[in-house]
């Protein structure tokens, strides 16, 4: 069972009131390392130069999309397999279908609620201590 | 002129000229953005979530609706080529109608003022809380709006649709 407090993550929402949400919510779930960015390009940059082992991040963002990002993660032969939870909207299907082929870990459709993104964190990582 | 009206739970975005968005806000509480460089602007209507007996919401839960429902009226904008740091708006609604509702207006009042501090969107007219209904009309292209007191308050909004259900888990089975 492994302790949230043990998983260094990255928050990637172009919104600020996003992030903070988030960050609450993995707070509350017992994360304790949780870094944020506004855009996947300076979170690239942050993650190459100090690895997390979890990245959740918005799909709808102006410069690079989520796909755009998750397809950058996964090329990178040292970040390469850090697990990306990708967060959509409602109407973003084919989004998800996109994002599984690109090898996607998980995602949740916003307006979520904390249990739905534990549920999503814990199919990946096991429960949660 | 073209007119279109939205409820709560909706938005629209324009970027062409003799568009005006109106609705009618009791506590919910409308946000009108605009990209001035793109004449690019929108209008929603949300509510928080009303508080009763059989579903109470959490601030915590109010704080996820009205995020929502920001995002998506900033998202579509930038869509048809708004920037998210060019952005500015005018606040509407909030009042307290219906006493013994809880003050639902000032809580959408108090996070609609929160969301666009946090976010640096310059705020120009805010007319919020009251114990009146508004109307309002903003056309975003030009970016002109105007809000008039509606004496005979047509609310409750009939029978208000609930805040959207939050999602436990998606309907795409992938994993």
């Amino acid at each position: 069972m492994p302790a949230a407090s043990a998983i260094k993550v990255m928050v990637v929402d172009d919104q600020t009131s996003m992030r903070a949400m988030i960050r609450r919510t993995l707070q509350d779930l017992g994360f304790k390392d949780i870094r944020d960015k506004a855009g996947p390009v300076e979170a690239l940059a942050a993650i190459k130069a100090d690895r997390v082992h979890l990245i959740i991040s918005d799909y709808n963002m102006p410069d690079m999309d989520g796909l755009q990002f998750l397809e950058a993660v996964r090329a990178d032969p040292v970040i390469g397999k850090t697990v990306f939870i990708m967060l959509t909207g409602s109407a973003d299907k084919e989004v998800v279908q996109k994002a599984a082929a690109l090898g996607v870990n998980n995602y949740v459709v916003k307006p979520f609620a904390p249990a739905a993104l534990k549920e999503k964190i814990e199919r990946v990582f096991g429960e949660l201590a | 002129m073209r007119r279109v009206s939205i409820v709560q739970g909706e938005f629209h975005v324009v970027s062409e000229p003799d568009v005006v968005i109106t609705t009618l806000l009791g506590s919910c509480v409308a946000a009108c953005l605009q990209d001035p460089v793109a004449r690019v602007g929108g209008m929603n209507h949300f509510l928080l979530g009303e508080p009763g007996a059989d579903a109470p919401v959490g601030p915590a839960d109010m704080q996820r609706y009205g995020v929502h429902a920001m995002e998506l009226l900033i998202n579509a904008m930038m869509q048809r080529g708004a920037q998210r740091s060019r952005l500015r708006g005018h606040l509407y609604g909030g009042a307290n109608i219906i006493a013994g509702l809880g003050g639902i207006g000032s809580s959408n009042a108090a996070f609609a003022r929160n969301f666009m501090e946090t976010e640096g969107i310059a705020i120009g007219r805010c007319e919020l809380g009251g114990v009146q209904a508004r109307k309002v009309e903003y056309m975003p292209f030009e970016g002109r709006v105007r809000s008039t007191s509606v004496a005979e308050a047509p609310l409750l909004p009939r029978k208000v649709r609930p805040a959207p259900a939050l999602a436990v888990a998606g309907d795409v089975e992938l994993f």
